[in-house]
């Protein structure tokens, strides 16, 4: 016991002994073997040969298989835009509304993001189906128009169901940069001739930048994993990542290649993250 | 319009909800003038600041600034500029770029803004920190970069919104006098919000004192010290004796009875108040001496007041003593009298002792 | 100053004046239909749950039988007996892990704690896809396959993977750990000095002080991470193997069949369930006088 006392390492150590076995079997084992079967050879009944080839990661970057890892860049990346696009004003909106309210908005905002990203999909499948959803009977019925919009199947649908899902989670933290800010900055600004334009992009938005930094990142990582909203919103075609990676598992039994285009799109995600990071650092604000 | 004032107040109202938050203010503010705003807090006179620099928008009145009505022009098209309480420098930019920006925003040509960036800082002494941060700074530092950055833009008027509060005894003492030699140097007018009296007293020209949104009075400090007008005003300026009195009549004299009856007279009183009326009597704790009971002269003289007290309390302050005597109806009031010499305290708790005072320096006001 | 001028002046400020104002209620009018856009296919999603046709975009009438339908129907409310079993065995594992990853990264500085602190950032970060195929690669070739813990809960009776009880303690316990050290780095350490000025030993004051005053984040981290366990879909759809299903999983598979407003009341039980879970934690935080912000871990 006495030793314990002089050891804070130790006690340190003994707290996390448990949970950190736990997460070295049960997760970064997984992630090992993923790195691992990357380089291995398909088996002839499913399960891996132990082989070492190189094929897995050259197929990655096969025509066939690059465009959908692109086409993934370009809806996280449109997903991203679009959902600071819209949610950076709905952050001024909270921000700048009476204290009293701002927790209730917060509140508001939240209660769509904890209930269950499954339905929240499915409420938008209903929605934009080609001929029995929502929008398009309800615009023919009204005359409107008069062949159904290609609202579904496709990247729009693909990119409006993101930005649904990760709405909250943009709003966030560009909420709190918000509050934090000292609203003396800002009349100081009027007070040395700015106009409220002139204000807010010279002072207001560059204090709100790692805000928008944390919540651009919260976005575009998942999105890129997308794998819910193509499977429910992409009308069955395999438009995404994380689509392909789960037919490797789930149908096609080529676990080496389904590795390996997991373990190019975690890596991908980890450059994108070093590189938002060396962003921020470089413009160093405050 | 004869004069132009540098900002003038007319009638002035600002309402927030139920709260009447600045209730009437009528100021005329000269040119080149150091003018104060003092009062505790809530009184109003941050309101009474925002609204000549245009944060807020009065509910009433009129704000005029060198002749033109204000109106509803935002604060980037008032000519004034803003020293705030939490200096409000912009964290994200350097201390040049801070100081920079009133110039940029007006669409100054490159070198000239440079030009008197580095005028600015020399004028404040602070030139080695053009390109730090804010945070990097001291209180002391980032105040006087606050206002460089103001005073650069050559405001017709400066507001000063309690800018030294921040800082320590010491360098506060400091500072009051380097704004004071500043105001003179430069020439510009200034408003300058305070609660603390002797800030006010020590740098201003004129002072206004406000309460509950109400301006009680406005004048130099030494009429403001030695005359004030009521009863709000003598109380938060200084120290002073409130004796409760009955009038007994106001001309060709002013006289007063004490609860002990016995009479004094007075050199002012208050408008509004009638004979008969109940009413305190002020006078300065160093205005008034006390005599031995022996020491009343035979003839007393008329304009002079000598009343029968109790020492019942003694505090030494250093420079000088504090004398609580009670009076004949119990009312205490203190007196100072100033330690001249060394263990030379003449008077004992407990003794009887006639307290005087000049009628002149006497006021009666309103209770 | 020619008359004129004056004018113009007066009109200018006052034109100041318009614009400010438009520009507020702009601001609010986009705040509305955000919020609008938000909740409007919730909304209508619980509303044709209440449909009386097949349809789940043409209204036809007000009925609750897609309710009894889902109550009656045996596939669904296993999977609701599982989802609960799920959550409450992977809740209670990952708060007691998740509460001792957080005690140790908060209180203890040691060599390797950057790469602790970041390794458990991991399945925070990581895409819920890259982490069901790593878990599914995993137990199948370490043997432990997916295999069920046959169960007997509240009559129901239940064969839960641990391959799935053990992916969701993985992703939970992180959770948890990050609302629970939210919660330990804004304790006054003060009282733990006096508790310790007052003779309690090291585990006295733990047990005494800090897990009390702890126990509104230890909490929270739990319903958070409960939720999180009802709501995932992704790494139980492919940790349990085959034949398992939770309730999520089970949507998964009604969509995938053919969209009746059945999905749409199974959808707004859900939605309830949520809802409710969120209200209790509010409660509980209330009371114990927390921050609300802390529950999310932000």
């Amino acid at each position: 016991m006495e030793r314990l006392r002089r050891h804070p390492e130790l006690q340190a150590w003994l707290i996390l002994a448990i949970p950190v076995i736990f997460l070295l079997i049960f997760f970064m084992a997984p992630l090992l073997i993923v790195f691992v079967y990357s380089f291995l050879e398909r088996g002839k009944y499913g399960g891996v040969e132990w082989v070492f080839t190189l094929d897995n990661i050259r197929r990655v970057f096969d025509p066939l298989y690059f465009k959908t890892f692109l086409r993934s860049f370009y809806i996280a990346i449109i997903t991203t835009i679009v959902t600071l696009a819209l949610g950076y004003p709905l952050a001024y909106f909270i921000a700048k509304s009476p204290p009293s309210r701002r927790n209730a908005l917060v509140f508001a905002l939240m209660i769509p993001f904890w209930t269950n990203f499954l339905i929240r999909t499915y409420a938008w499948l209903t929605l934009l189906r080609t001929h029995t959803g929502l929008i398009n009977v309800t615009l023919m019925n009204w005359g409107i128009i008069s062949k159904p919009l290609p609202l579904y199947g496709n990247d729009f649908a693909i990119i409006l169901g993101l930005v649904y899902g990760w709405l909250p989670v943009m709003v966030l933290p560009i909420y709190a940069a918000l509050e934090r800010l000292d609203e003396s900055l800002l009349e100081a600004a009027r007070d040395l001739y700015a106009s409220s334009g002139k204000a807010f992009w010279r002072v207001t938005w560059p204090l709100s930048i790692p805000g928008v930094v944390a919540g651009s990142m919260l976005v575009f990582i998942p999105s890129l994993g997308a794998f819910v909203t193509p499977a429910i919103l992409g009308g069955g075609k395999s438009l995404m990542i994380g689509n392909i990676i789960s037919n490797q598992f789930l149908g096609a039994h080529d676990w080496p290649f389904g590795s390996a285009l997991s373990m190019v799109m975690m890596i991908a995600m980890l450059i994108a993250t070093l590189i938002y990071f060396r962003w921020t650092k470089k413009s160093e604000l405050v | 319009m004869t004069k132009t004032y540098a900002v003038e107040l007319q009638d002035v109202v600002k309402q927030f909800g139920d709260v009447v938050a600045v209730n009437h203010v009528s100021l005329q503010i000269q040119d080149g003038e150091f003018f104060s705003l003092l009062g505790p807090s809530g009184c109003g006179k941050t309101t009474t600041l925002r609204m000549i620099a245009g944060f807020e928008m009065p509910t009433g009145g009129a704000i005029y600034i060198h002749g033109e009505r204000q109106g509803y022009r935002p604060p980037n098209k008032r000519p004034v500029n803003t020293v705030f309480q939490n200096y409000a420098l912009f964290p994200h930019m350097t201390v040049a770029e801070n100081i920079a920006f009133g110039m940029e925003m007006q669409k100054i040509p490159k070198d000239e803004i440079n030009r008197r960036v580095s005028e600015a800082l020399d004028m404040v002494r602070l030139s080695n920190m053009a390109s730090r941060k804010p945070k990097q700074l001291s209180g002391g530092q980032q105040q006087r970069i606050a206002l460089a950055r103001a005073l650069v833009n050559r405001p017709k008027v400066l507001l000063l919104d309690e800018p030294l509060g921040a800082l320590d005894l010491k360098l506060r003492k400091a500072m009051q006098i380097e704004l004071k030699a500043l105001q003179e140097e430069v020439g510009i007018t200034f408003i300058y919000v305070t609660h603390d009296q002797e800030e006010a007293l020590t740098m201003s020209d004129r002072i206004a004192v406000m309460n509950n949104g109400i301006v009680h009075q406005v004048g130099d400090p030494e009429t403001i010290y030695e005359h004030p007008a009521d009863r709000f005003v003598a109380d938060f300026i200084g120290e002073t004796n409130f004796i409760p009195v009955k009038i007994i009549s106001l001309a060709p004299e002013i006289v007063v009875a004490l609860g002990s009856g016995e009479q004094v007279v007075a050199g002012w009183a208050e408008e509004g108040l009638a004979v008969g009326d109940r009413a305190v009597l002020s006078i300065r704790p160093e205005k008034m001496d006390m005599l031995e009971l022996n020491e009343v002269p035979k003839t007393p003289a008329h304009n002079t007041a000598y009343v029968k007290g109790k020492v019942t309390h003694l505090v030494y302050v250093g420079t000088d003593t504090r004398h609580t005597v009670t009076l004949g109806d119990g009312t205490e009031v203190v007196v100072r009298l100033q330690n001249m010499y060394i263990g030379e305290e003449p008077w004992e708790l407990g003794e009887a002792t006639i307290v005087t005072w000049n009628a002149a320096h006497a006021r009666v006001l309103k209770e | 100053m020619s008359v004129q001028t004056e004018t113009l002046k007066t009109n200018d400020s006052r034109w100041d004046l318009i614009r400010s104002k438009l520009g507020g209620w702009s601001l609010s009018t986009y705040g509305i239909l955000a919020f609008a856009f938000l909740y409007l296919p919730i909304v209508i999603l619980v509303i044709f749950s209440f449909n009386d046709s097949r349809s789940v975009s043409k209204w036809a009438g007000f009925t609750t039988e897609w309710y009894g339908k889902m109550f009656q129907d045996g596939q669904i409310m296993l999977s609701i007996w599982n989802s609960l079993f799920l959550a409450i065995i992977s809740t209670i594992i990952a708060t007691i892990l998740g509460t001792l990853v957080a005690l140790g990264l908060e209180r203890y500085r040691f060599r390797g704690k950057t790469a602790v602190d970041s390794m458990f950032y991991l399945p925070v970060i990581i895409p819920d896809i890259a982490m069901a195929i790593m878990l599914l690669l995993f137990f199948n070739m370490s043997g432990i396959g997916f295999t069920p813990w046959k169960v007997n809960f509240f009559g129901a009776k239940l064969a839960v993977p641990y391959s799935v009880i053990i992916g969701h303690v993985a992703f939970n316990t992180s959770f948890v750990a990050i609302v629970v050290r939210a919660r330990l780095a804004q304790m006054d350490r003060t009282l733990e000095e006096a508790a310790q000025d007052l003779y309690a030993n090291t585990w006295q004051t733990f047990r005494r002080v800090t897990l009390p005053m702890l126990m509104p984040g230890i909490i929270g981290g739990a319903l958070l991470a409960f939720t999180l366990s009802l709501d995932d879909f992704v790494i139980t759809f492919f940790t349990s193997g085959a034949g398992f299903n939770t309730l999520p999983v089970r949507v998964f598979g009604m969509i995938k069949k053919g969209v009746t407003p059945k999905i749409n009341a199974v959808s707004t039980l859900m939605l309830v369930v949520s809802l409710s879970l969120v209200v209790v934690s509010i409660l509980l935080s209330r009371r114990s006088g927390g921050d609300d912000s802390v529950q999310m871990g932000f």
